[in-house]
């Protein structure tokens, strides 16, 4: 039982950085990114790569975050003359090619098999207590993402961010060059977001195509819509509650006697739900961002 | 070189329907409708179903495809009408939650084994070097006749004139004293079960599954960007183009560039290929390839 709550909590604060990530991005600057689960899987397989060939995993992490931020400059380059529904669809589409990518290059990526044996990062310990430090080391992560997140929101540049999503054209008449605010956005997103795939593949031993799939990024979009769009606490909530709905339908599909196709049908409807019924009656999300109004 | 052409076609008529309805809602509501390629799927299922109960295959796709507009319609009224007055990006949002539902529904209900349609076999017409099978012809056929249909309906009818009206200006066509939400309603019925029997047309031939309206997303969505969201026809002309260079991609011998005798590229990449095309179009003719409107900068 203890185990299974360490790997839940550990899990959940890998898709918390993602989400944090995320929301610099969409709850911020108000980008609609439906490819971020990209960062994430280039994370993964820059870590699965550069230990394959004899690297070190800080090494793995620090390609990926790197290769992440080239990606999502080029997204946001991309992204300069775009409608922001026609943009989703564009980082959408660079998704899927770079999964394309990954499933069939199979000498660099290992193809649909991946690439497995990534070692544990707490092999030394023993063995309740490697997973516990590396739910440890998952928390600090986050923690320290979230707190230096919540600061740069309240900064300059957070201000500067929320101005462009509320009134893009007084934020440009104020003097604020919008396309370099929308790049260091995204590139901020995909690196804490290219971290977290890291520390998924460290978790997992294995990084594979899966991690790519469309879905993942929906579900990263329904934790930071419930928790609530712009606000650090609020997409911890979504995360958490996100989270625990997914692990309860494995006890659900075990008490009420489930087939898997069912049990699997029940998460992703779960999900659905929660999303829809959010949108439609709660759409700033649960704990709401706070915007100071400036009395008139 | 004529089976190339047949490739064409029976991937085009894939498309064309359903990203004809969704340009064509696009075009009224004014935000890309994630879950129009979901209603692709149920269609499909739904004909199956219809079918497992005995009614023959044609009444079985009529049933479906009323069916899955009236749910079109039923999702519009219940949610997207809602979601639209906190603009477009929640209505976007808001059509993936739909989209997950009806996969997680079909997944719940039918399993995630893919459901064969049992037709009768028989031997494909020759036309020179191509072949077709009686349902491929069908296919293609059916598309065709509501292709001309529609553009008929669209540009020598008065419900036509008004579509397109409240297409390109809302606030004037409002004005002017159309419906706009009736039209809203009944375009929304209609690509319903469009994309309903384009769901059913393809599962004719690769089985209703789960991932049929996840396979055919970017693709259509594709088709409908280079066609321009909003113009229903350009979305044709767009599945044209992408089914074309798909087909092209992967029966072209790229050989001579890398100086060896044969050089295909993997069949796992057309997929890929559509995407391409949607990007270079994004970057270069970001409203479509036959945008003529002036915009406000």
């Amino acid at each position: 039982m203890s185990d299974f709550l360490i790997s839940s909590f550990t899990i959940a604060g890998i898709y918390a950085l993602m989400a944090l990530g995320l929301n610099l991005q969409a709850g911020w600057s108000g980008l609609l990114n439906f490819g971020h689960i990209a960062f994430a899987g280039l994370g993964a397989y820059a870590t699965g790569i550069v230990i394959q060939a004899g690297g070190s995993g800080w090494t793995g992490a620090l390609v990926g975050v790197g290769l992440a931020m080239a990606l999502g400059w080029a997204v946001a380059r991309l992204g300069r003359q775009l409608g922001s529904d026609y943009w989703g669809i564009a980082t959408l589409a660079i998704a899927e090619i770079l999964r394309t990518i990954a499933t069939n290059e199979g000498w660099l990526t290992g193809g649909a098999q991946g690439i497995s044996a990534i070692p544990s990062l707490f092999d030394g310990l023993p063995r309740p207590w490697n997973a516990v430090a590396f739910l440890g080391l998952v928390l600090a992560v986050v923690a320290v993402a979230a707190l230096s997140l919540r600061r740069v929101a309240n900064g300059r540049f957070g201000r500067a961010l929320r101005l462009m999503r509320e009134e893009p054209q007084l934020a440009a008449c104020m003097g604020y060059d919008l396309k370099s605010l929308k790049t260091r956005a995204i590139m901020a997103g995909a690196a804490v977001t290219a971290l977290a795939g890291s520390l998924y593949a460290h978790y997992m031993s294995f990084a594979g195509p899966d991690y790519m799939v469309a879905s993942e990024t929906f579900l990263i979009w329904t934790m930071v819509m419930i928790g609530g769009m712009g606000n650090t606490a609020g997409v911890l909530v979504g995360v958490l509650l996100v989270q625990a709905a997914y692990s309860a339908v494995p006890f659900a599909k075990d008490f009420f006697g489930f087939g898997s196709d069912l049990a699997g049908a029940l998460r992703l409807g779960l999900i659905g739900l929660i999303l829809l019924a959010c949108l439609l009656w709660r759409s700033e999300g649960l704990v709401p961002e706070k915007l100071r109004k400036i009395p008139a | 070189m004529l089976q190339f052409l047949v490739d064409t076609a029976l991937r085009a008529s894939d498309l064309a329907l359903i990203a004809l309805g969704l340009s064509m809602v696009y075009g009224l509501v004014k935000f890309p409708n994630i879950a129009h390629v979901q209603y692709a799927m149920l269609g499909a299922y739904l004909t199956f179903f219809l079918r497992a109960a005995g009614v023959p295959l044609v009444g079985a796709i009529v049933l479906s495809c009323a069916a899955t507009g009236l749910f079109t319609l039923a999702m519009h009224l219940l949610v997207f009408r809602r979601l639209l007055r906190s603009g477009p990006a929640i209505a976007m949002i808001g059509s993936l939650a739909v989209a997950m539902l009806i996969v997680a529904v079909l997944q719940g209900v039918a399993g995630s084994f893919p459901r064969m349609f049992d037709l009768p076999l028989s031997a494909p017409h020759e036309f020179g070097d191509a072949r077709m099978t009686n349902t491929q012809l069908l296919t293609v056929g059916t598309t065709l006749l509501l292709l001309v249909l529609f553009s008929l309906l669209l540009f020598f009818t008065r419900a036509g004139r008004a579509m397109r009206a409240l297409a390109s200006n809302r606030a004037l066509a409002d004005a002017s004293g159309l419906n706009a939400e009736r039209i809203t309603r009944v375009v929304n019925f209609g690509s319903g079960a469009i994309a309903g029997l384009g769901g059913s047309m393809l599962a004719l031939s690769t089985g209703a599954h789960l991932n049929l309206g996840h396979d055919l997303l970017l693709p259509v969505f594709a088709a409908a960007i280079l066609g321009g969201l909003g113009n229903p026809l350009g979305a044709v002309a767009g599945g044209v183009l992408i089914a074309f260079t798909e087909t092209a991609v992967t029966n072209l011998n790229f050989g001579f560039l890398f100086g060896k005798p044969v050089a295909f590229l993997p069949v796992a990449y057309i997929g890929a290929a559509s995407f391409l095309i949607l990007l270079l179009a994004l970057l270069f003719k970001p409203y479509g390839l036959f945008d003529r409107q002036v915009r406000r900068v």
